[in-house]
């Protein structure tokens, strides 16, 4: 029977998970099939346009082996960025759950909240019975054991750089059984972080302005060396001022005048409206004579396209390389 | 012990007596000044950018009237070093000054070492008004998260004191036990509206830890009135608060006005805590430890424990805040988390030393 339903996997999907606990089954039964099974597999994944199932074994962003038997259908995501790499493969309508502060794509705000970004609710998402559920690296210590305690299958996605999104955007796709979906939107974006890169990749140090990136101005928060923003201004051809910094912390007022940046990009909450560190860079008496300031370039980015490591990291990148390098792009 | 320690000394039999103790004390609040002002010359020279002290001068020099200097320096330097520096270690002086006086005279007031300026709910109902100011729309947060702080802590100590109240008089146990128990309503709401704040959680917990990045001059300016009336208040009274030391009745008995007195030093006191934390957020420690260092070095009269709590506060304050914005530079740590690090295990050492001296 096992075989039946291999050759067949749509039937199979269409009839959900009771059939796939049938199939594990009777595959156990008839274990010694296994080589024909594989060998279907691996024909299959070659085939590429009906849905594949995933490999098994997979090695998550946290280093940890996860193994996935069938394709999921009922996934959960702890983090907005994990909610729009689903959304773009083509996986909304496979995700049942999703955090408060998932507001992107549109279509994710209506479905069921499992609570905040690191509050999860665990009773919740045992409820709400998912396959899979992609959390990130700040449920690692407590979210994760939790959740693997009740014997559900979590799957960890943790870039901190636009290789590393791609990268995850693959993984996902790979476990979701999307390979297709994924591989064409990693293309893409690859494509379009290549373009950006071929006209900064040989820039002189002294052709890169110096920026400050901005995420809260009481304290002055920034981004340093090791997180996304960092790896944007590089890419889109600009020198992080917080390059001794590692991760997002406050930084100094008299750092910030002191290496007089030549363009600020302040993060702002576009959905809330809230663009104050865009307001308070503008009209800090005492950052007046910083050269961003002189030559009016202090800009505003939309915090989520920048923070959140998703398919919309491309959309950032244009954005800074933009603000960045007004001349060239 | 300690309280029989603190009775035996309260109260200076006469000024002839002890010639010595006056003179030393008299010194060491001098002296404290002298330190107070190095260690303002000495921070404003310390920090992320280099700054020669050369330059320094002749930036400071050329603010003074009369004097004609030609700016060799960046521009840059004159915004760091008056308009960064200068205020920032400003109003940690002050604040500090205001959390060590106010904490002596809790302490003194309660007749309870373990009393500080946060003790009847100043800090619980600053954090608190603090929060909703965050919470409010955007626009408003820059003016309403100081105001919303102080009203907050003037607030929470009125209500504490109206429960504590029993007819004309104020038994202090019952206003600490209020105190207590407002604070612990108060710091639920504000745990949940944390929770609830979303994005703005950094931003919250950065003031509740206490900071001085970013002040500016007009934040020194308002919080200066404050502090100097009150502290003054408060040192006036010093004579009083050494004999309510006695006991309440003893001192009522004395021609101590007992009621007026608690009324006028814990509003003083309330009111300065409340201004030093609103700007710069929760910042602990401070008006715990200073005045008891103090009280270890120079004994408990409150003619000099509170003169030299106010100035050495403001000492440790500004050497602290330069260490938050130095030790881990060009990022910043919050200046609550330096206090405690570098003030308990002084304070311990005190504590130790003394132990083997005197007690």
């Amino acid at each position: 029977m096992g075989f039946v339903v291999l050759v067949n996997p749509p039937a199979a999907e269409s009839t959900g998970i009771v059939c796939y606990e049938t199939l594990e089954t009777s595959v156990n039964r008839h274990i010694r099939r296994w080589p024909l099974i594989l060998t279907t597999l691996v024909w299959l994944s070659c085939v590429g346009c009906i849905p594949q199932h995933p490999e098994g074994n997979v090695v998550d962003d946290l280093g940890r082996t996860v193994t996935i038997n069938q394709t999921p259908q009922r996934i959960i995501s702890l983090a907005p960025s994990n909610t729009e790499i689903l959304f773009a493969l083509g996986l909304g309508d496979r995700v049942v759950g999703v955090t408060e502060y998932c507001n992107y794509p549109e279509a994710a705000t209506a479905k069921p909240k499992v609570g905040g970004f690191s509050t999860v609710d665990i009773e919740k998402v045992v409820s709400l019975e998912p396959d899979l559920v992609l959390a990130t690296h700040i449920h690692g210590k407590t979210v994760i054991p939790a959740l693997e305690e009740v014997g559900l299958t979590v799957f960890v996605l943790a870039p901190d750089s636009i290789d590393g999104v791609l990268n995850s955007i693959t993984l996902a796709g790979t476990i979701t059984g999307q390979h297709q979906q994924a591989l064409q939107l990693v293309n893409n974006l690859r494509t379009r972080v290549e373009e950006v890169g071929n006209k900064t990749r040989n820039l002189a140090p002294d052709q890169r302005p110096t920026v400050l990136y901005l995420t809260w101005h009481n304290p002055l928060m920034t981004a340093g060396s090791g997180t996304l923003a960092d790896d944007l201004i590089d890419k889109a051809g600009g020198q992080n001022i917080a390059y001794d910094i590692s991760g997002d912390k406050a930084i100094d007022l008299e750092t910030v005048v002191h290496r007089d940046p030549q363009v600020i990009i302040a993060s702002v909450g576009m959905g809330t409206g809230e663009d104050l560190p865009w307001q308070y860079a503008k009209t800090e008496p005492r950052l007046e004579n910083t050269q961003a300031l002189v030559n009016r370039r202090v800009y505003m980015i939309d915090g989520d396209i920048v923070h959140r490591p998703g398919p919309r990291i491309t959309d950032a990148l244009d954005l800074m390389a933009q603000f960045i390098h007004p001349e060239i792009f | 012990m300690a309280l029989e320690v603190l009775k035996d000394r309260t109260v200076p039999k006469t000024t002839t007596v002890y010639p010595l103790r006056w003179r030393s004390r008299t010194y060491a609040i001098v002296g404290l000044v002298l330190i107070l002002g190095m260690a303002v010359m000495a921070t404003s020279a310390i920090g992320s950018t280099d700054i020669p002290l050369s330059t320094l001068c002749q930036v400071l020099l050329a603010k003074l009237p009369f004097v004609e200097l030609k700016p060799t320096w960046a521009s840059s330097v004159e915004t760091i070093v008056l308009d960064i520096r200068l205020p920032r270690l400003l109003l940690a002086g002050l604040v500090g000054a205001a959390l060590a006086v106010a904490g002596a005279t809790y302490q003194g007031l309660f007749r309870n070492p373990l009393a500080d300026p946060y003790l009847i709910g100043v800090a619980q109902g600053a954090a608190l008004g603090a929060v909703i100011g965050f919470l409010l729309p955007a626009s408003w947060q820059a003016a309403s998260v100081p105001l919303l702080a102080f009203a907050g802590a003037l607030l929470a100590v009125a209500v504490v004191y109206s429960i504590a109240r029993v007819g004309k008089t104020l038994p202090m146990t019952t206003l600490i036990l209020a105190g207590v128990a407002l604070g612990a309503f108060l710091a639920a709401i504000t745990s949940y509206l944390m929770i609830a704040s979303g994005d703005k959680l950094h931003g919250i917990i950065s003031w509740l830890l206490g900071t001085f990045s970013l002040t500016s001059w007009w934040q020194v300016t308002m919080v200066a009135p404050y502090v100097f009336v009150g502290t003054v208040v408060i040192w006036l009274h010093a004579r009083p608060l050494n004999v309510m030391q006695l006991d309440e009745e003893q001192a009522q008995q004395l021609g101590i006005n007992v009621e007026r007195m608690k009324l006028i030093l814990l509003g003083a006191a309330t009111l300065i805590t409340a201004a030093a934390v609103c700007f710069c957020g929760i910042i602990g420690f401070v008006g715990i430890i200073i005045p008891h260092a103090v009280r270890l070095i120079w004994g408990p009269d409150h003619r000099f424990l509170l003169p030299l709590s106010t100035f050495a506060g403001a000492i440790f304050l500004i050497l602290a805040d330069t260490a938050a914005r130095t030790v881990l530079a060009p990022t910043e740590i919050p200046v609550g988390v330096i206090t405690a690090f570098l003030g308990a295990p002084f304070f311990l050492y005190l504590l130790r030393q003394k132990k083997r001296a005197i007690f």
